[in-house]
């Protein structure tokens, strides 16, 4: 049985429909053509496909297409002001935290939900924050990098 | 060129290519969506080793939505291999490892696909399997593959089988040296299998074109050898076939061998394909993934060392068995370079290594991050440690005592131009706090070494077209995932033509028009497209100032170009734009196309006379081990490497970060476990543990330049070499801490928490 999903996606009212099985990463890359954020592990395990959800940061792999009805949903596709860049995509980028770049959406989205909470992020903080984000490039030490340089940026700081 | 005359080399700028990744529109292989395709899908043997009876696919294809299902019965009779022709795309007669690919299906949608997959009924005759490589040698092991001959170099009354690979590494006169010697010591050690677990999952996509012409999207590491092996496979000529690369999330190696890599999912796609008459894509699921395509192989090595009183080693004998896996893949290769390390990259007069590359009934093994390398080192460095201890020796000073200088050979490279060892180890001493920094109870310190190859393996071109308004194409013939096109290829060529970084573009790899590659594997990015394109950019820069030599009525000696104008030497007023040569150009050489390539036989001859320039490195670190819980928490790990010339700098540290974050992972917690069936236990990332944030230390890297590579002004490849010392590292620390030497990967809670309970520790 198909279902209607009514939601809202990075501000935007967007409609579609999808089977009763459909993960919302399904949804979102497949149907509604979302391909920024990225499939991978497909058990909740590795992060490549978080989005925010109510305010809180999910991973979509491991969440029904049907949850989205009447929820605000946002995409890495959401997060940059026209040609401005956000400032945590700012700060992955002038640190050299993207490499491969596959794990990056999530992690951007894992860490903008983190510095909306705190833009003085303590290394448990970050931790926890991210803790459920692979990356298998970088060894994380330019991710904690951008962490703290996008934290600093947005609290003017630098 | 020194130093301080770079405008660019050596410093950071934004990657080419980061705005579309981190705002989502970074387009991967998962991302195609081809007009009217079809799913593929692929059935998987469910043993280790089957003889296959029979295939009916005909229920499965009266399912509708189904458009073709197709067995090795469907494609050429046609084997592939990199080694040993031992493999077709689809398994004929005999599965040898669980994830062989029988049998597949294109389809309208994932879910018909599956369930056609389903349908499709496989008698098999179950084998007795073969999972140790060690014991798949003997003579009651089950034969893998009946028609493949031993190596010429076994003898035949050797009683060894299924050996597809033998390297010697056999120098002096061991057996005479080790007698004479104050002190042995002999150990095993052994390795498990890792996957690489890239996050973007393997895909294909394939699909005739009108004229007959097979395009294949592939997210691999080596596009030209998988056209090669695609078109081979499939009964095609190379100029029939043409691989698109699509972005990579990820290799490490693992998509890096041609068409084994990915169990021939490009020929298999193809081959769907051609039967359906319409595109079909293939996506890997992740569990899938890890139990079909190429990993690190666990090996098996038998290490016994000789030394004198005052630390000198006199005398190496090993026995490596390295695990090639149901297929020889790169097995060969691999072992080899295994066989070689495990002789290590000290000073050794006399060594006799025998090393066999064998078949077992698992998955194939690839070239993974530093091939052979990684598992020698945790032999050699931990057996290093080990007699030291002996010896009640210093590790460090007993490394010291034994470091090559210019001009020495070490196993495997008959000459040494310059040593970076020495310095390296004094670094990481220094950075550590060795013998200085003040341990608390269950810590322990240590340190391990490392190196790795510099020229073997083929050459590869460059093209840098200069556009009419002084912007600049590059075509290289590796992948962006993450290495050096998107980083240092632009700034070589902003380097050498006096373009900004940002108005350069380095082309994803296209086999139709692309410069030829062996692919983006071994390292060798910076040496094979970094020496090419920066060839290739003088070549174009020396066109360029040839035309506007008559222009400014100067020499094009006294010429140079700085911010896209072509400037007199001294009289900067007399300049003309680089867009205006690059448009006149039209009507002289039609277009400014710079060519240049790695010449690798050329780079061979050089190694040969002056020497091997190779990287060196040493890693440090200090653990505190949980005596009651086995947990090995990182608490400071320093990573010091030679780099010769580093061209991005933050590059070349995310690659040395993410190399050793991978064989830290590999130390404590990383194994593809198998049942006594050739089962996977683990597939999914739910049982598949490897390194997040919360696990892994910051890893403290310090560049070492000053020792000239072979690369571009003095460039060495980093991509792999950091992946070679930490397991030891961090068995050293666990040794130093506890008094138990562990010889088994990993180094998980689990396993440490025996070993210290057969040792009475805990």
């Amino acid at each position: 049985m198909s279902l209607t999903i009514n939601t809202m996606i990075n501000g935007q009212s967007v409609s579609g429909s999808a089977e009763a099985s459909t993960s919302l990463l399904e949804f979102l890359r497949d149907t509604l053509e979302y391909k920024g954020t990225k499939l991978c592990c497909n058990t909740g395990e590795c992060g490549a496909c978080t989005i925010i959800y109510n305010g809180m940061p999910i991973n979509s792999c491991v969440t029904m297409a049907a949850d989205a009805i009447g929820a605000e949903i946002t995409t890495i596709e959401g997060l940059a002001d026209g040609d401005k860049l956000h400032p945590v995509q700012q700060a992955f980028i002038d640190t050299g935290a993207v490499q491969c770049g596959y794990c990056t959406p999530g992690y951007i989205i894992s860490v903008k939900a983190l510095l909306d909470r705190t833009t003085k992020p303590t290394a448990e903080d970050i931790e926890e924050a991210v803790s459920g984000n692979i990356c298998r490039c970088t060894g994380y030490n330019k991710i904690v990098d951008a962490i703290h340089l996008a934290a600093d940026r947005i609290a003017g700081r630098a | 060129m020194a130093k301080a005359e770079f405008k660019i080399i050596g410093t950071s700028p934004a990657r080419m290519g980061g705005v579309e990744r981190v705002v989502g529109k970074g387009v991967y292989g998962i991302d195609l969506m081809l007009k009217d395709q079809l799913h593929g899908a692929i059935l998987r043997s469910q043993y280790a080793h089957a003889k296959i009876v029979s295939i009916d696919t005909s229920e499965a294809k009266k399912i509708p939505g189904v458009h073709t299902v197709v067995t090795a019965a469907d494609a050429p009779n046609v084997r592939f291999g990199r080694s040993y022709f031992d493999r077709h795309i689809l398994a004929r007669d005999k599965v040898r490892f669980m994830g062989d690919p029988v049998a597949a299906v294109a389809a309208e949608s994932p879910a018909i696909a599956k369930q056609a997959l389903k349908k499709i009924k496989v008698v098999y005759e179950p084998l007795p399997v073969a999972i140790d490589p060690e014991e798949a040698t003997k003579p009651e092991a089950p034969t893998l593959h009946e028609d493949m001959p031993l190596p010429k170099s076994i003898p035949a009354d050797a009683k060894l089988k299924n050996i597809c690979g033998h390297a010697v590494a056999h120098v002096g006169d061991a057996e005479k040296a080790m007698a004479e010697a104050d002190v042995v010591v002999e150990e095993v050690y052994e390795t498990k299998m890792i996957h690489p677990q890239y996050l973007e999952p393997r895909i294909a996509a394939a699909q005739m074109e009108p004229n007959g012409r097979l395009t294949v999207w592939a997210n691999a590491q080596a596009p030209f050898p998988v056209r090669q092996e695609t078109a081979k496979t499939l009964g095609l000529s190379l100029n029939n076939v043409r691989v698109i690369s699509a972005g990579l999330g990820g290799g490490f190696g693992g998509k890096g061998s041609g068409i084994t890599s990915g169990a021939a999912i490009e020929p298999i796609c193809g081959l769907l394909a051609i039967k359906a008459k319409r595109p079909v894509m293939i996506v890997l699921d992740k569990a899938e993934e890890t139990i079909s395509t190429t990993i690190r192989a666990g090996a098996k090595m038998y290490i016994k060392t000789g030394v004198k009183k005052d630390g000198t080693i006199v005398a190496r004998t090993g026995k490596v068995f390295y695990d090639a896996g149901g297929y020889s893949g790169f097995g060969v290769q691999a072992g080899g370079r295994c066989t070689n390390m495990l002789g290590g990259w000290y000073l050794m007069p006399n060594c006799h290594i025998d090393g066999y590359t064998v078949y077992t009934n698992k998955q194939v093994c690839g070239p993974v991050r530093g091939p052979g390398g990684p598992q020698a080192a945790f032999a050699v460095e931990s057996h290093m440690d080990s007699i030291a201890a002996k010896l009640g020796m210093d590790p460090v000073e007993f490394r010291l005592k034994n470091t090559p200088k210019p001009g020495d050979k070490i196993v495997g490279v008959p000459k040494l131009r310059d040593v970076s060892l020495g310095e390296t180890i004094r670094i990481a001493k220094e950075k550590i706090g060795w013998g200085k920094v003040k341990l608390e109870k269950n810590q322990g310190i240590g340190i391990a070494t490392g190196s790795w190859i510099e020229s073997a393996g083929p050459g590869g071109g460059a093209i840098v077209k200069v556009n009419e308004d002084g912007s600049v194409t590059v075509h290289i013939g590796k992948i962006d995932m993450g290495t050096i096109p998107g980083f240092g290829i632009p700034m070589i060529v902003a380097e050498e033509l006096g373009v900004p970084v940002e108005d350069i573009t380095v082309v994803n790899v296209d086999t139709d028009a692309s410069p030829w590659d062996a692919g983006t594997v071994g390292s060798r990015g910076i040496l094979v497209s970094g020496t090419a394109s920066r060839l290739a950019a003088i070549d174009a820069r020396n066109q360029i100032f040839k035309m506007a030599a008559s222009q400014l009525e100067a020499s094009p000696d006294d010429l140079e170009i700085v911010d896209k104008q072509i400037r007199v030497k001294g009289t900067p007023a007399k300049a003309v734009a680089l867009a205006t040569i690059a448009t006149n150009a039209h009507n002289v050489i039609g277009e400014v196309i710079g060519r240049g390539y790695f010449d690798n036989v050329a780079a061979v001859a050089e190694e040969k006379q002056h020497g091997s320039s190779q990287p060196f490195t040493a890693h440090a670190c200090i653990v505190e081990v949980n005596p009651d819980t086995g947990n090995v928490k990182i608490l400071k790990y320093v990573a010091v490497h030679d780099i010769g010339q580093p061209i991005h700098k933050a590059a070349v540290e995310g690659q040395i970060e993410g190399a050793a974050a991978m064989s830290i992972g590999q130390a404590l917690c990383e194994q593809v476990v198998f049942d006594t069936n050739g089962r996977t236990m683990n597939p999914s990332f739910v049982d598949y543990l490897m390194p997040t944030i919360n696990m892994m230390p910051r890893i403290e890297t310090t560049l070492v330049s000053g020792y000239p590579g072979a690369g571009p002004y003095g460039a060495k490849g980093a991509g792999e070499i950091a992946c070679v010392p930490p397991m030891a590292a961090i068995a050293n620390a666990i040794y130093n801490a506890t008094g138990v030497r562990i010889k088994t990967l990993p180094l998980s809670p689990e396993n440490v928490l025996r070993a210290l309970k057969e040792a009475g520790k805990a």
